[in-house]
Formats: C-alpha cells, sequence, structure tokens
C-alpha cells in the first residue's frame, strides 16, 4: 500500500470516528428523554384505555394463555387496578396495517365491556391510515358498544365498523387487534367469575 | 452583498424543488399536511446547513477519491442527530414523518450542495448556501402541502405536537381525497411548477423587450 492509499484509508477512518463519537454523545443526551416520552406515551396509553384504573400491573400468564387460544398479535397484557379492587383488562396488540405494524391499547372492564382503543404508534400513509389514530375512528358507537362476546368487522366486511375513508386496510388491522383482545378477555373473564 | 446572492441563489433562482427538481421523493410523499412539511422542511435545513459547514470545513483534508463517502458519513451523521433529537422533543411529528426522517440521508440536494459548493467555498459562505437552500426547500414543501391539506381535508395548519387544531375553511367530507393521496402530490406538484416555469418565461421575455 502506497502513501496515497494509506492517506485513504486514515482520513476516512478519521471522519467515521469522530462521527461515531459525536454520535455516541448526541446519544447519551437524548436518548434517555426518547425512553421518558415512551414511558410517558405508554402509561397513558394505558390509563387512558380504562379510565377506572391507576395502577397497572404486567400479566405473563394470561399472555401466554391468550397466545395458546391463538392470539398471537397481543404483546402485551395488564391487570388495571383501582387501589385493589381489579377494575379491566389492558391488551397491548401489534397488527400488520398496510404500511407498518400498528401498535394498539386496547382496554376491556370487569363487566366485559371495550373500556378504550388507542393506537400507541403506527407509521401508516399520513393524512389517510394515519387516521386510525383519531377519536372520530376510536370512538365511533360500534367500538363504544362493543364486549367480549362481539366479533367486530369493517363495514366492508360485512360488520358495523366505519373504516377510515381510503384505509380499509388499516381500519381492519384495528378490528383485528380489537377482536383478539376481546377474545382473550372473555377467556380472563370467564375463569374469573 | 455576496452572501445575500448566494442566499437568495438558494430560495428563489435555484429552488431545489421548483427549479432545480431535487429531493423529489420525500416532498412528493411528506407533503400532505403543511406541519409535515415545514417539519421535514426544517429538518433538511439543519442537516443541510450541519453538513455544508463542516465539509467545507474539511474540504481540504478530504482526498478526491474518498469524497463522496466522506460526504456521507458526516451527513448520516447530521440526520442522526436531528433524527434523535427529533424522537426526544417533538414525537408526534417525528412519528407522522416516519422513515422520512432517515432518508435524509440521501435526499439529493444535500450531497449535490456538498460537491458543488461546499467542497469549493468558505465555511461561512457554505452556511449561507446551506440556509438559503434550506428554506428554499422549505418554502416549497410548504406552499405544496398548503395546497394539498387545504384541498384534501378543509383545513390547514393541523400540528398536534403544538397544540394546534387547526383552522377549518370547509367540512372534510367536502374535500377532495386524492389530493392527500400520492397521485394529489404529482398533480400538485406539476401544476405548481408549470405556473413557475410560465412566470419566470415571461418575465424573462420582458427583460428581453
Amino acid at each position: 500500500m502506497g502513501r496515497k492509499e494509506l492517506r485513504l484509508v486514515v482520513v476516512l477512518s478519521v471522519i467515521s470516528i469522530l462521527a461515531g463519537g459525536v454520535l455516541a454523545w448526541v446519544s447519551s443526551l437524548t436518548d434517555p428523554r426518547i425512553q421518558a416520552q415512551a414511558e410517558l406515551k405508554k402509561k397513558a396509553a394505558l390509563q387512558e384505555v380504562l379510565p377506572d384504573a391507576f395502577a397497572f400491573q404486567p400479566d405473563e400468564v394470561l399472555l401466554e394463555k391468550a397466545h395458546t387460544a391463538g392470539y398471537r398479535d397481543l404483546v402485551e397484557s395488564y391487570l388495571g387496578y383501582q387501589d385493589t379492587n381489579q377494575v379491566g383488562l389492558v391488551f397491548v396488540a401489534d397488527v400488520k396495517g398496510y404500511s407498518s405494524t400498528v401498535r394498539l391499547s386496547i382496554g376491556v372492564s370487569m363487566d366485559g365491556r371495550l373500556s378504550g382503543i388507542k393506537v400507541i404508534s403506527q407509521a401508516e400513509t399520513p393524512g389517510l391510515g394515519a387516521k386510525i389514530t383519531e377519536s372520530d375512528f376510536l370512538e365511533q358507537p360500534a367500538f363504544r358498544e362493543a364486549t367480549i362476546n362481539d366479533q367486530l368487522a369493517v363495514q366492508k366486511d360485512r360488520g358495523r365498523v366505519d373504516a377510515v375513508t381510503g384505509a380499509t386496510i388499516s381500519s381492519r388491522a384495528v378490528v383485528r387487534g380489537v377482536n383478539q383482545a376481546l377474545a382473550a378477555a372473555k377467556l380472563f373473564l370467564a375463569e374469573a367469575l | 452583498m455576496r452572501k445575500w446572492e448566494i442566499f437568495k441563489n438558494g430560495v428563489f433562482n435555484e429552488n431545489p424543488i421548483f427549479r432545480l427538481l431535487l429531493g423529489m421523493c420525500s416532498t412528493l410523499a411528506v407533503t400532505t399536511a403543511v406541519v409535515n412539511g415545514i417539519g421535514m422542511g426544517v429538518a433538511t435545513t439543519m442537516v443541510l446547513i450541519g453538513s455544508n459547514v463542516i465539509i467545507a470545513l474539511l474540504r481540504k483534508a478530504i482526498p478526491d477519491e474518498i469524497r463522496i463517502p466522506a460526504y456521507i458519513v458526516v451527513i448520516a451523521t447530521f440526520t442522526t442527530i436531528i433524527d434523535k433529537v427529533m424522537a426526544a422533543t417533538t414525537p408526534d411529528l417525528h412519528q407522522v414523518l416516519g422513515i422520512f426522517i432517515p432518508l435524509i440521508v440521501v435526499n439529493c440536494i444535500i450531497l449535490a450542495r456538498a460537491e458543488a459548493f461546499a467542497s469549493k467555498n468558505t465555511v461561512l459562505d457554505s452556511a449561507v448556501d446551506g440556509l438559503g437552500m434550506g428554506l428554499g426547500f422549505t418554502l416549497a414543501l410548504t406552499v405544496l402541502s398548503f395546497i394539498r391539506e387545504l384541498i384534501g381535508t378543509g383545513t390547514v395548519l393541523v400540528a398536534k405536537d403544538f397544540g394546534f387544531s387547526g383552522i377549518t375553511l370547509f367540512p372534510q367530507d367536502k374535500g377532495i381525497l386524492l389530493m392527500i393521496l400520492q397521485p394529489g402530490a404529482f398533480i400538485t406538484l406539476g401544476l405548481v411548477l408549470g405556473a413557475i416555469n410560465w412566470w419566470v418565461r415571461k418575465r424573462e421575455e420582458q427583460k428581453n423587450g
């Protein structure tokens, strides 16, 4: 290797090492905040779909049971408590949307009613699929009145759920997550009663 | 005086989108809402200024043979910084822009300015060039996204991160959904480009008498 080639290697290496150092430093500044944001969002996402609960306890057994029963999109499950009383369940589901994986939290109260749905994260088409995050969609009557005995579907599939215009696939993804959460909640509630 | 010329060049004469037609990919993709357009524009401007300054600083140290990989490392570094800062400070906007933030790395306009300007000019001139080009890019994105968001949804300037629910000019169901779909991006860009070309030509004809 001649002097000239050596210079190329050294210059590019130095630039890359400096870039790596700068990134490590920036990362050390921003990562705690990004994590804090995510935690905050998570807690809010659980609280929002089960407003009666103040504390949430992860429940691995329930999650495993749901997986065994075939509800594989559910990735986390929580029991929601108000003081020591259990007031409901919250599931987190990862469902395949149109252009991204949509992460949802779904709350079910102890009397078997769907208490709320929230989209935690998604990267669907802005202005279209991304509208599954809006209350116009998530708080429609078909969802508000749903119970663990229901199997929901969008109107195109002869159901009652009014899909977001131009975003049937994204809407279906939400419905699929909700159905799995309702079914898994039914397993749990049948046992508890 | 020269600084002003460099600045004006980026915003008007060589506007990255309307005159050079660079960075079309993110332009077509993110101009569905004004806040997305401005967010993308500001993020790109930051990367442009940062990479222009560093590349101008290093222009004598970087051998010709490896200039492209060296530029890409610098640009990627700034893009990652912006990506992380946005995730930490404006999580909602970061979520909406999603993949298009990391893709700033491959926005042609940034490599083009590194190669055509920053590698041959002083640090200060390069910073001004980055600012001008970035503002030109932001301005163009804002114009396009304003038209698309307005016609597509009836509401403009919806900005969740800043707690602003937008100005509704007509109800959503009267909007033309096509405008915020992909075809709307091409139609809007085409019409705006046509209008600008017509205006520029007319002005030139007048000047030449």
